[in-house]
């Protein structure tokens, strides 16, 4: 088992627990009392410490995720289930860091992001739900070129890289072809292939099963089972009643706005 | 693989992008160069109803236009840079960018960099078909420093752009681009010389890198004489650049910091 922790244990590792906000792109670091990491945090590959998060404004404030406490080792994989509206997919933005938790903080591999943008990005994976994210009249090779190049992986590598993948998730017959001539499952695959592309340390999945057929959600959890053999970690998110794809090592529901762990 | 070579290689990714993208759309650059022979043409019989001199090119109005036009162009391409960011916005796909190393502010300038790269080449072929086909009396010695005082505008102006790139994440909207496009294509020099206008309109020509990057396109270009001095134009010019960009990529962070916040960022 590879992932250890609740909000208890957490909570028990920190010398000084302080709510910690996440401080805009390039501003300077939160002032205020320094979070001190005890070796249990730091051992941990994702850190998700005290995150709160509230969406509208005066009567219509509601609180989505509510000190949120949790911790990936090296090469565990987490699901984490619940209802729309949950929280799931805010909890999940607020690891790749379009989204500011209102408190606490996210450390992956020992780094926040206001630290260094480029660094915690070059560790993560995200695949978003829904099926956007795609131009339309590039084709499927164009896109994961241009994903190789994003993920600033050396000149010598990324050809292997965009080849490999291509493969990888059956989309190599496919790779002249315009996206907008890609089935939705096609297009799934793709989304899924530019996330795993870099070989992420982290891997953020959103509700990844969108339109995949028995064959794609196969290569789901080849993806999520690779992450965790190379050392990495997975976070995966999806509805209530739907059935993980791949092999993760425990199980929460989002409910109220806090992990309840299985 | 250093950061900086990250970044550029990430920049020329996405121009690569955007170009294959731009030629996919097979008659979008015919119809650019047939638009613009029919402007270059009416221009040039319109040309021919202006009192010589009254440009300070005797006789050459039509040059002086032509110019005007096609610097109007690189600043148009910059300055639509929102707009492209709103369209990379609605179909989801800024996001990708956002979350790699890139970053959301290298992820709009590499946005930027092809539509304000192809604008400076069209202005070329532009300028090529004019000589060719209506006599435009251009100065070949000018032509090297005219695309170094094109690039140093394009500068300038992409700094614009981000600026407006910035009110449109922090505020979804970027309606101030098309109100700047619209004044400067009147106040900016583009058609008539700003001595022409009142003198309390004329410090419209004084805060803004346009005016002087078309003085020195078309004194560079045609022989004309600057409305101030060479060195005067070049420094505001160079100043407009060097500020802009910093300032400009600055207010940008500090939008991605505020939607980030608001949870705004990727919405429009």
């Amino acid at each position: 088992m590879g992932l250890h922790g609740t909000g208890q244990s957490i909570a028990s590792t920190l010398t000084a627990r302080v709510p910690l906000a996440v401080a805009p792109l390039g501003a300077a670091e939160p002032s205020g009392p320094a979070l001190s990491l005890a070796p249990a945090h730091e051992q941990s590959l994702v850190s998700i410490i005290g995150v709160g998060r509230h969406w509208g404004r005066g009567k219509d404030r509601r609180a989505v995720l509510r000190d949120v406490d949790l911790e990936l080792a090296p090469g565990s994989a987490m699901y984490i289930s619940g209802r729309n509206g949950a929280g799931k997919t805010t909890l999940l933005r607020i690891v790749t860091g379009i989204l500011a938790p209102d408190s606490g903080a996210v450390v992956v591999d020992g780094i926040r992001i206001f630290e260094s943008w480029r660094e915690y990005h070059r560790r993560i994976g995200f695949v978003a739900a829904g099926d956007r994210g795609l131009y339309a009249r590039l084709s499927v090779r164009g896109h994961l070129e241009h994903a190789a190049a994003l993920a600033f992986l050396p000149r010598r590598d990324r050809r292997g890289a965009v080849d490999e993948t291509l493969v990888r998730f059956g989309l190599a017959e496919l790779s002249g072809r315009r996206t907008d001539r890609l089935s939705q499952g096609q297009r799934q695959r793709l989304r899924l292939a530019l996330a795993l592309l870099h070989r992420p340390t982290v891997l953020l999945l959103d509700e990844p099963r969108n339109s995949l057929d028995a064959e794609g959600l196969e290569m789901v959890a080849g993806a999520v089972d690779d992450v965790v053999h190379r050392g990495g970690a997975v976070i995966c998110c999806g509805p209530v009643g739907e059935p993980p794809a791949g092999g993760f090592d425990r199980t929460a529901v989002l409910e109220d706005g806090t992990l309840r762990f299985a | 693989m250093s950061a900086a070579t990250g970044y550029v290689t990430a920049l020329l990714a996405t121009m690569r992008r955007d170009a294959t993208i731009f030629a996919s759309y097979r008659f979008r650059m015919i119809s650019q160069m047939l638009a613009m022979l029919f402007t270059m043409t009416m221009f040039y019989y319109i040309a021919k109803l202006i009192r010589p001199g009254a440009t300070g090119v005797h006789g050459q109005y039509f040059a002086y236009v032509v110019v005007g036009m096609v610097s109007f162009a690189i600043l148009t391409a910059a300055l639509n840079t929102a707009q492209l960011v709103r369209m990379e916005l609605v179909a989801g796909t800024l996001e990708r960018m956002v979350i790699s190393p890139l970053g959301p502010v290298g992820g709009v300038v590499s946005i930027a960099a092809f539509p304000i790269t192809y604008s400076i080449c069209f202005a070329g072929v532009t300028l090529l078909a004019a000589a060719e086909v209506f006599g435009f009396p251009v100065r070949l010695i000018g032509i090297p420093p005219a695309l170094g005082v094109a690039a140093l505008a394009a500068i300038a102006f992409a700094g614009i752009g981000l600026l407006f790139v910035a009110a449109l994440l922090a505020f979804k909207a970027a309606a101030g681009a098309t109100w700047v496009i619209a004044g400067l294509s009147i106040l900016g020099g583009v058609y008539f010389p700003v001595v022409l206008f009142p003198g309390w309109i004329r410090w419209v020509s004084e805060v803004q890198p346009f005016t002087p990057a078309l003085d020195l396109l078309r004194h560079l270009l045609l022989g004309t004489t600057p409305t101030q001095s060479v060195a005067l134009e070049l420094f505001k010019l160079v100043a407009f650049s060097l500020m802009l960009i910093p300032i400009c990529a600055g207010a940008l962070a500090l939008a991605v910091g505020l939607g980030r916040r608001r949870g705004t960022l990727m919405e429009y």
